[in-house]
């Protein structure tokens, strides 16, 4: 899921400073997981607007707030609290927030949160990276553990010289990828993988802004 | 073979680093340039190894993966080798989180093990997407090897990669247990490759602990930490230098490795001293 993570509120009021009245939309998926745009997160806003002296129109929890067509279609019952708004606040991510931006091509749209990455959860509201969306996986030469996301230098054929006990120089709190690479292939007998040299990442790969159409060739448009 | 370094400052006063050179010159065999070392800003490494090579000393250009994407690597590679730049060495480089511009963004389009296999596709004619280049290469490419990394196993195993991406010689993080050290030359030995050994002049005990306790793949055996201790304060550096004096000359005498290379971290000007003491001069 996207890991996001609330915006300095000061900073939030500042950006809406000029405004009087706001509709916010939180998420039911990824925002609602990381305690960002669920319910409690929108009541919680409202509340703080309004003792800041201004008005909510209203409240509004997309069930998928990245799914463009499907959220402009859930928007349709609030005409009125949407007529009434100045500015619409997004407490998603930066895709929601830009699908926002797409349904409202006239009021400003604003983002409540910082997206930070692509995240796992490992117990409630403790998140970690292990995917960066590279665009081409080496999972199955590095036994499954990613190392481009894992590895602060992301190096694809081994540790650097900077493993401390096994623990990264660069975060000491985190064990080092590569020798979390290597005790795993270890345990699933398959240390030869890590003697192939890994040969250097194709960046084009992962090259913004990207497009991908997954419909059947015949119907589907322009596909990268 | 004695190698030592070069430390180019931050900012456009050498006068220091000529000191340096001129201080290594005829003693040593090579010097390394270091690359904006500990990924502090610092002056480029090829224009000191132009400097150094004016200076009557052969270069040895540290290239690190931290700063230039493929395009920059191979780019100064080539304006290396025009330089009359023999020799490089490959490293992925310290990650700017270690450095003095924490907010920089860290390139690592490539690492060490690539990069060496780039030198040698450009050895042999060819850019790193396979375009035929107007006239090849022909650097000496070397790595950087850590002997006593914690665990030893993943280390080797990259050792060995390196061999296979082109390393012909290995400059290695610093030694202090040369018996440890035997024993991952038994280990390398399996390759033709040379290796020479790190060596850092210990300045104090105080140093020595600050290695132990915070540099990955340092270890500074206790007795050696006691015999800094007794020399007492004024007497330590001396005794760091017979140290690594002694090193030098055992590693030397019993043939233990290809040669050393001496990081004297600031204190250039002791490095003849040490192979003076070593029996080299």
């Amino acid at each position: 899921m996207i890991i996001s993570k609330k915006i300095d509120r000061k900073k939030l009021l500042e950006t809406i400073k000029d405004y009087n009245s706001f509709f916010l939309v939180g998420c039911s998926e990824c925002a609602s997981l990381c305690g960002t745009g669920g319910e409690p997160e929108l009541e919680e806003l409202k509340k703080e607007l309004e003792a800041a002296g201004k008005k909510v129109t209203g409240t509004f929890r997309a069930k998928t707030g990245c799914q463009v067509l499907g959220t402009k279609v859930e928007l349709k019952p609030f005409k009125d609290e949407l007529a009434d708004t100045q500015v619409v606040i997004v407490m998603s991510c930066g895709a929601g927030t830009q699908a926002m931006v797409e349904a409202f091509p006239d009021k400003p749209v604003y983002p409540s949160n910082d997206s930070l990455f692509l995240g796992n959860m490992t117990r409630f509201q403790m998140f970690d990276e292990r995917c960066s969306l590279c665009g081409e996986c080496i999972l199955e030469q590095t036994g499954g553990i990613c190392p481009v996301t894992n590895c602060p230098k992301g190096l694809l054929n081994g540790p650097c010289g900077g493993t401390s006990n096994g623990n990264c120089e660069v975060s000491p709190d985190i064990r080092c990828a590569w020798v979390r690479i290597y005790d795993r292939l270890e345990k699933i007998n398959r240390l030869d993988d890590m003697k192939k040299v890994i040969k250097a990442k194709d960046w084009s790969k992962s090259q913004s802004p990207q497009v991908l159409s997954a419909r059947p060739k015949k119907e589907g448009k322009k596909t990268k | 073979m004695v190698t030592a370094e070069v430390g180019p400052p931050k900012g456009t006063d050498i006068k220091e680093m000529l000191h340096h050179i001129e201080v290594l010159k005829g003693k040593i065999d090579a010097a390394n340039v270091t690359d904006n070392q500990s990924a502090v800003m610092r002056i480029s490494s090829l224009a000191v190894c132009q400097i150094v090579k004016e200076n009557g000393l052969e270069p040895i250009l540290q290239m690190t993966c931290r700063d230039r994407n493929r395009i920059g690597l191979q780019a100064d590679l080539l304006g290396a080798s025009v330089l009359g730049i023999e020799s490089v060495l490959c490293m992925t480089g310290d990650h700017v989180s270690a450095g003095d511009h924490k907010a920089a963004k860290p390139v690592y389009d490539i690492e060490s093990v690539q990069l060496l296999q780039v030198v040698d596709g450009m050895n042999n004619g060819k850019d790193m997407s396979g375009n035929d280049l107007q006239g090849s290469t022909n650097f000496f490419q070397g790595a950087v090897v850590t002997p006593e990394a914690n665990p030893l196993q993943p280390q080797l195993i990259k050792f060995g990669k390196k061999v296979e991406a082109g390393a012909r010689f290995f400059q290695t993080q610093a030694i202090y247990d040369i018996d440890k050290f035997k024993t991952f030359m038994e280990h390398a030995r399996q390759y033709s490759t040379k290796v020479l050994a790190g060596i850092v002049v210990l300045k104090s005990a105080g140093m020595a602990k600050f290695l132990n306790n915070f540099v990955p793949g340092i270890t500074v055996p206790d007795e050696l930490i006691e015999e800094l201790k007794a020399a007492g304060k004024e007497k330590a550096l001396e005794t760091g230098l017979n140290i690594a004096a002694r090193h030098v000359k055992q590693l030397h005498d019993e043939k233990i490795c290809d040669g050393v290379h001496i990081m004297a971290i600031g204190m250039e000007d002791k490095v003849p001293t040490i192979m003076e003491r070593a029996g080299l001069l």
